[in-house]
């Protein structure tokens, strides 16, 4: 569990700065989207990106992929029916199962990017979110931050936009990546003439599920990008996932070519199986014992 | 230079003059001196001259004695690798043991029963003017074979294609006479060619591998057999058309009215069916000196074979067979039969040789104007709507032909006399039916007992064995009073069914302890490579150390000798020394014991000598590294190698993953660029990045270009459109493809240009061969497939008919493969490196010159590229306009792969080889062939050539089929050399290495068909599927061998001389 007692101490640390106020009155410009820091610096090396510390994180990060999970098995049969009318159908849902469990659990790209500021951010948002959804949430706010409770739910109320933003720019920035998972899924040898749409939502389920968390919390920041791309970054929920789900896919096209003649074998279902089961084993792996290993 | 003399000055006075002698003295002692210290210099720098050429001397004796030794083991590894795969091939291909007994017209087989006969006697009985063994039918049989005539072309189909409603005339007749005439489709046992073909129609029995074999080399059949029954009838045959029949029956024809014509040449539609057509019908005028007359046409097949059957020459053909036949039963009389039939069909691009539906679908139309011939249901007169409607066997003819003409059945025979033939013109004589099947049952009954007794076997009994059957048959003839006719011909059928079945069975024995002994030497081969690779995996690196070079000079200037014998020592001396060591006296033994023994196996003795010798060299090399190599890799590119060979090897155990692998092999060449591009992100500069990512690209993305060429194998259907002719019934190109070649031809020479220019390597001869004769070849090349489009379509109006078009291309194509090959080895041989030297003013002190060479870095690679270069030129021709396409996509992915190679520091990874394998086996499908025997292209042997050449159109098809396999296998030095400088040592090692994690997929692979085809070998697919594959995996290994040796090895040898002649040898 990813709660051990340095990362703790590490998040406390950024919680203490964090108090600063927090310039938010325009979330619609996220850090995350500022270029890169130049190249030439020698760069502290990328760190894994932990989880919100909150009940409602923890619970969300496992009920979430079973949820996930679950939804796929009931649907299977419909998908192999009719991929392209289930998969247009699903598409919506996983984009928004995924939404929720970014804001849920997953650290905003800005202050951030693993490291600690952004974790206080994170938990800012997430403590946020519960005070404005009214529950008891007293437990996971240190004393400090709630000097004053309207302070505290402004701020909490400036993180959850700011979240939203992100989340909205994330998806923008998954779909925008579709068309190039497509090609490179043409490129593997997936038909090319035909079967358009199918690859095409294969590709933005991809997105969906695998690239999105990733924009959310790591923004368009290049030399994070480089270090995923490159499988040179720490292992987390994120980047578990992104390998589960390109692994996964890969292995998916295995029984394709088999003569079984079954109909679950048609296009892209095997990918899209195989994208999910990857996906969600390498999102709970990363998140759990693999966390913070590097390839 | 030298000492200027004071000039002598005017002077009076002596002292003067004696300084002045003192002076010049002085000036002569010095220049004395300096002359000598000069001299001295001189003899000290030659000396050292000496010393160096003496060094130099050393080295390139030492490296050529290492590479007469690695060649010898690459030689030693051949000899392993064609052990192993003819030891498995002995047991795995089915052999059937040759009887020699003859029937005997006055011996039927039903004599020596004790049930009586079901026919009373007839006149003439047991004399061939009566009848042998049944009574006679007709006194004349003209026999006509339309070589590939596939039932369907003879039915009326509601299409328009080319090939159907051409041919109309058989199925009119059997409709309209049904007495007259009768059409039915016709099953061909595979192999579906037309010398096992020719066995099986007049023998009566079904074909083995070991026929297969003999027929390649055309023995005379000497089973008992139709012509042999006719010959000791006193019967006289006469031949006309193809002289395969000539090669199976030598001296059996009648000189005077047979006509033998050249089978081969697949090009020439008319000639052998216009010398059918002219000598038949004057041979029908003369009746009376012949009794059997067999005429052979090859023009449908050949068309076939060269348009595919969807193409006008091939209606063109039919309807001229149409007429033909049509003609030829005008003529036709009472006592004769006519009988035409295809010997096989043909597959959706007009070839043939395996047993898919198409190829073994052909048709049978008997005729005779007497009437006889009748139909047990009146159902049966219209002729079966497509093949799979009451077929018949091929070998049913036999019987068929035998007693309608009052012959003996061959002793051999299996198949079963055709109902219309003997069902009387009302399709009601059932006794004469049963009376025929009944004795063609003892027939075969008779042949079983001494198979049997021959092969020392017993026949398994019990209920449902043919022995069951027949007794309950003859049961059926001796107890009923009354007899039932058609209950007693049923039996007897059920029996030859039976029979057949178990034939069939019996015949696919396969000795599995030769087998399993192949697999044995043929695994152990495997081993001995991939300890060969991954030995001393960290010492013996390639280097490029400039000061050790220098140190070690400056050791051997100072007339410290590198012992000679140290610098030609190389592991390799060792391997094939103890594979010697431990092969010859094994192999000496074994084949004085077969001699002393005469037991005539004195092939074990080599298979046993494989082994020892293997077991020999393993012992060494683990005596060499003190500890087993370490097989396993230890990177991701490594674990890529590995993943990429052994899930291929293993997935060669499911049909699927072998009809599809022409699919797998994009997937896995996508996934080596997909992982390279990705780990560019790793790399530390931002040039290496961007160049890595963009080679990454490039090389995925032509080879997803390249996959859109494809020639479908008939498993993969209806899941994959053939786009390597014009259709998928064709086998010529579509015009837009003839661009193909053309546009290779501007962007290729010049993407080559490209990839030297960043080393700055265009130079030497590369701008001549590359820019200008290797381009001018390759749109020679284009032209010359634009040129054969004009002959074939016949886009010139006149041109066609005379084949001055034909001729000259063929003309053209050699001048092109002698510019390709003779020219391009012997400029290769010549050229001196790709270097230049020039000189400029330096950029420290302008006014100081400084000397540039050119092309330095990459002194080895770009110079051994015009190798590959020559070999690509010459198979881009031998390809079709497609094919061509895909090869210079092929050189341009090399080149990418390289450069990644390069970027990523692989020069020593197994994975640079295993994708140079990848690549070929791709293009090995891009270039329109599948692992199937009827997809070579055996028209190539005609594009340089008139007719069969022997060795040159093997080599011809060789060069087709195995294009991107033989490329890919001359490129593999290019992974070692491709940016070496010349000071670069060690390159002959890494060179070997290299070829033998190359050569490691190929055996990988062969072993893996190998073992599965061997495991399958009861499977439904066996023949379909995994025997071709395997045949494949097996020729492509021994070729990859003889390329290894021949081109990659010598090749190296070649540059490395010639750039160690110019740069001094660093080796």
């Amino acid at each position: 569990m990813p709660s051990t007692p340095a990362k703790g101490a590490a998040a406390t640390a950024a919680l203490s700065k964090s108090n600063k106020p927090t310039p938010s009155p325009q979330p619609a410009q996220p850090p995350s989207l500022s270029p890169p820091p130049s190249d030439e610096k020698p760069q502290p090396p990328l760190r894994p990106v932990q989880t919100k510390p909150t009940q409602l994180a923890r619970t969300a990060r496992h009920a979430l992929p079973a949820l996930q999970a679950a939804l796929f098995l009931a649907r299977f049969r419909a998908l192999v029916a009719d991929p392209v009318a289930e998969m247009s159908m699903t598409l919506p849902v996983t984009a928004a199962l995924q939404v929720t469990y970014a804001l849920a659990c997953l650290p905003v790209a800005g202050s951030s990017g693993g490291k600690g500021g952004d974790e206080a951010a994170a938990a800012g948002a997430g403590a946020g979110k519960k005070t404005a959804t009214a529950t008891a949430t007293a437990t996971a706010m240190p004393a400090r931050l709630g000097s004053g409770k309207r302070k505290a739910a402004a701020a909490a109320d400036g993180g959850m936009r700011k979240g939203a933003t992100t989340a909205v720019l994330s998806l923008l920035l998954s779909a925008l990546v579709t068309p190039f998972l497509y090609i490179t899924m043409i490129l593997f040898g997936a038909p090319f003439l035909t079967h358009g749409s199918h690859t095409l939502l294969c590709a933005a389920h991809m997105a969906v599920l695998a690239l999105f968390p990733l924009f959310f919390v790591r923004g368009v920041d290049g030399r994070a990008w480089a270090a995923l791309g490159g499988f040179a970054a720490p292992l987390d929920d994120t980047f578990g996932g992104l390998v589960g789900a390109v692994v996964g896919a890969w292995l998916g096209a295995v029984p394709i070519p088999l003569d079984w003649d079954r109909d679950w074998q048609r296009w892209p279902v095997t990918i899209l199986a195989g994208l999910y089961a990857g996906y969600l084993l390498g999102r709970v792996v990363g998140g759990t014992v693999a966390w913070g290993k590097k390839f | 230079m030298a000492p200027s003399k004071s000039p002598p000055k005017p002077s009076s006075s002596a002292s003067e003059y004696k300084a002045i002698a003192a002076q010049f003295a002085e000036a002569k002692r010095r220049k004395e001196a300096q002359d000598a210290q000069t001299k001295e210099q001189q003899e000290r720098i030659s000396l050292r001259e000496k010393v160096r050429a003496s060094i130099e001397a050393s080295r390139k004796s030492a490296y050529q004695t290492r590479w007469v030794w690695t060649a010898a083991f690459w030689v030693w590894l051949l000899l392993i690798h064609v052990v192993g795969i003819a030891y498995f091939t002995s047991g795995f291909l089915l052999t059937r043991l040759v009887l020699d007994e003859r029937s005997e017209c006055a011996m039927p087989p039903t004599a020596n029963s004790t049930v009586p006969d079901l026919l009373p006697s007839w006149p003439g009985k047991g004399t061939v003017e009566g009848g042998c063994w049944h009574p006679r039918t007709f006194d004349r049989a003209v026999v006509v074979i339309i070589d590939a005539l596939r039932y369907d072309f003879t039915v009326p189909v509601d299409d328009d294609a080319a090939f159907h409603n051409a041919f109309p005339f058989l199925y009119e007749t059997a409709v309209r006479e049904p007495r007259k005439a009768f059409l039915r489709p016709f099953i061909a046992d595979p192999p579906t060619a037309t010398m096992q073909r020719l066995k099986g129609l007049t023998t009566g029995t079904l074909p083995t591998f070991v026929d297969v074999g003999n027929s390649f080399s055309g023995t005379a059949i000497d089973e008992d057999n139709l012509l042999m029954q006719f010959r000791a009838a006193g019967k006289r045959v006469v031949h006309l058309g193809d002289d395969t029949w000539e090669a199976l029956f030598p001296s059996y024809f009648e000189g005077n009215l047979s006509r033998a014509y050249d089978s081969f040449n697949v090009w020439d539609l008319h000639t052998v069916d216009n010398g059918v057509i002219e000598n038949i019908f004057p041979a029908m005028e003369r009746r009376g000196e012949w009794d059997v007359l067999i005429g052979h046409c090859l023009g449908v097949d050949h068309a076939g074979h060269r348009y595919g059957p969807n193409h006008p020459e091939m209606t063109k053909k039919l309807q001229q067979m149409d007429r033909f036949i049509r003609d030829l039963a005008a003529t036709i009389d009472d006592k004769t039969v006519l009988i035409v039939m295809g010997d096989h069909g043909m597959d959706s691009k007009g070839d043939h040789g395996g047993e898919s539906e198409d190829e073994i679908e052909a048709a049978l139309w008997m005729y005779s104007p007497k009437g006889v011939f009748g139909r047990t249901k009146p159902e049966y007169v219209t002729p079966p709507a497509n093949a799979k409607i009451r077929p018949l066997n091929q070998i049913d003819f036999v019987p068929t032909l035998a007693l309608l003409m009052g012959i003996p059945i061959p002793f051999n025979n299996l198949g079963r006399p055709i109902e219309e033939s003997f069902a009387g013109a009302k399709g009601n004589s059932w006794a004469n039916l049963a009376a025929a099947e009944r004795v063609t049952a003892a027939g075969i009954k008779r042949y079983q007992t001494a198979y049997f007794a021959a092969r020392g076997i017993a026949p398994s009994t019990g209920p449902g064995t043919p022995a069951e059957l027949w007794e309950k048959a003859e049961s059926l003839v001796s107890a009923a009073k009354k007899q039932d006719w058609a209950a007693i011909f049923d039996a007897f059928a059920a029996y030859q069914a039976k029979n057949l079945e178990v034939c069939r069975e019996l015949w696919a024995r396969f000795d599995v302890k030769n087998m399993l002994f192949g697999i044995a030497i043929t695994a152990l081969g495997v081993v001995v490579l991939l300890a060969y690779v991954s030995r001393g995996d960290d010492d013996d690196v390639v280097v490029e150390d400039e000061e050790l070079e220098l140190a070690e000079k400056s050791l051997a200037l100072q007339g410290i000798k590198p012992d000679a014998a140290a610098l030609a020592d190389v592991a390799e001396k060792r391997l094939v020394s103890s594979a010697l060591l431990g092969a010859l006296p094994v192999f000496i033994g074994g084949v004085i014991s077969a001699y002393v023994g005469k037991s005539g196996d004195w092939y074990r003795g080599s298979g046993i000598a494989a082994l020892t010798s293997i077991a020999a060299v393993l012992v060494t090399m683990y005596e060499l590294h003190e500890a087993l190599p370490r097989f396993l890799p230890k990177t991701l590119w490594g674990w890529m190698a590995v993943v990429f060979t052994v899930s291929q090897s293993i997935g060669f155990a499911s049909n699927s993953y072998t009809i599809w692998e022409d699919s797998i092999l994009l997937f896995f060449i996508a996934t080596f660029g997909f992982v390279s591009a990705l780990a560019a992100l790793r790399l530390p500069s931002l040039a290496d990045r961007s160049l890595a990512i963009y080679h990454s690209v490039v090389f995925v993305i032509l080879a997803r270009v390249a996959s859109f060429s494809k020639l479908c194998r008939e498993e993969q259907m209806p899941y994959c459109t053939s786009t390597y002719y014009a259709s998928a019934t064709s086998s010529t190109s579509a015009p837009w493809q003839l661009l193909i070649p053309f546009v290779a031809s501007v962007i290729l020479p010049s993407i080559i240009k490209a990839y030297l220019q960043p080393t700055r390597a265009y130079e030497g001869l590369a701008p001549t061969w590359i820019g200008y004769i290797f381009r001018a070849v390759l749109f020679m090349s284009a032209l010359y497939w634009l040129l054969d489009a004009a002959d074939n379509g016949a886009w010139i109006p006149g041109l066609s008919e005379t084949n001055a078009l034909k001729n000259l291309n063929v003309y053209f194509a050699q001048m092109l493969l002698g510019i390709a090959l003779v020219a391009g080895t012997t400029a290769f041989a010549w050229a001196p490196p790709c270097v230049a030297v020039r000189a400029a003013a330096s950029p420290t002190d302008p006014s100081k010159a400084q000397v540039q060479i050119f092309g330095y870095a990459n002194a080895h690679g770009a110079r051994y590229l015009l190798l590959p270069l020559n070999l690509l030129a010459a198979c881009f021709l031998l390809s079709k306009p497609m094919g061509a396409g895909a090869l210079a996509i092929m050189a341009w992915q090399v080149l990418a792969l390289l450069e990644i190679l390069d970027l990523h520091n692989l020069g020593s990874s197994s994975i640079g080889p295993i994708m140079l394998a990848v690549l070929g086996t791709f293009h090995f499908f891009k270039t329109g062939h599948q692992a199937v025997v009827s997809t070579i292209q055996w028209d190539a042997a005609f594009i340089p050539l008139f007719s069969v050449r022997y060795p040159w159109s093997p080599l011809v098809v060789a060069l087709n089929t195995f294009a991107g396999q033989i490329l890919a296998a001359a490129c593999v030095p290019l992974l070692v050399l491709w940016k070496a400088g010349p000071k670069r040592k060690g390159l002959l090692d890494a060179v070997s290495k290299a070829l033998g994690a190359f050569v490691a997929y190929f055996a990988t692979e062969g072993l893996a068909t190998m073992m599965w085809a061997g495991h399958l070998r009861r499977h439904l697919m066996l023949y379909r599927v995994f025997c071709p594959r395997f045949m494949t995996a097996a020729v492509v290994l021994l070729v990859v061998d003889l390329v290894g040796v021949g081109v990659a090895l010598t090749g190296t040898r070649c540059n490395t001389m010639s750039i160690g002649e110019v740069f001094g040898w660093a080796e």
